[in-house]
């Protein structure tokens, strides 16, 4: 991993357009800018990895339980 | 599962993939089941040496289970599905099956959104929002 020092305001650039600077150090918590294009999507990681475990599980159920799956109904809408 | 292929709706194109399956950029979207089913099975149509056989998803509509579900959908997904207006996003959620089914679970973190008109895809990611990726489908009693 590459380990940079930067201050509050200093920026780092990943490539040609991603561009990610340090607003504010306070305690144990750094707010950070990041600008880069649309393409790029940027996520908090551990939200990421849990959306990733997600779709894994839910990746491909079994043909069985599909089947017992078409009975279930959503509840009565409520008044 | 082939008798449900007969409907099939236009492809659907993930340009980003979706999270864990990052090379998976094109899906149909198959209704499950009869026409009173509320779910729809979200299949693969990329099949290289990497993600065959198809992956599967189950989906279904949001509104169906989680009336009061009103996520926040932010620009950079509007901008880059070309949404002009809230009419027309099509909201999508991920089913993950239990044994028994009852026990299903929904993903409200990471719902699908669609561009009706261009079928462009992609899936959210709601941080901060509070929802999670395992809601049940079936309340508890």
């Amino acid at each position: 991993m590459l380990v940079l020092t930067r201050r509050a305001n200093q920026s780092i650039m990943i490539g040609s357009d991603v561009v990610v600077t340090v607003l504010e150090v306070r305690g144990d918590q750094v707010r950070i800018g990041i600008d880069a294009p649309r393409s790029v999507s940027v996520h908090r990681e551990e939200v990421f990895r849990e959306l990733e475990a997600a779709n894994r599980a839910a990746a491909s159920p079994e043909a069985g339980a599909l089947e017992d799956l078409t009975a279930l109904r959503p509840p009565p809408k409520r008044p | 599962m082939s008798a449900n292929v007969a409907e099939e709706l236009p492809e659907l194109h993930f340009a980003g993939g979706l999270p864990g399956f990052p090379d998976v950029r094109r899906f149909v979207l198959v209704r499950l089941g009869d026409e009173h089913s509320p779910f729809s099975v979200l299949r693969s149509l990329d099949d290289g040496p990497d993600i065959a056989p198809a992956v599967e998803f189950v989906v279904t509509h949001p509104s169906l289970f989680f009336p009061d579900y009103e996520p926040e959908i932010d620009d950079d997904i509007a901008a880059r599905l070309e949404l002009k207006s809230a009419d027309d996003a099509l909201l999508l959620v991920i089913v993950t099956v239990a044994d028994p089914v009852a026990a299903s679970t929904a993903n409200l973190l990471g719902p699908i959104v669609v561009n009706r008109h261009t079928r462009a895809a992609a899936q959210a990611v709601l941080g901060n929002s509070g929802y999670a990726t395992r809601e049940a489908l079936v309340p508890h009693r």
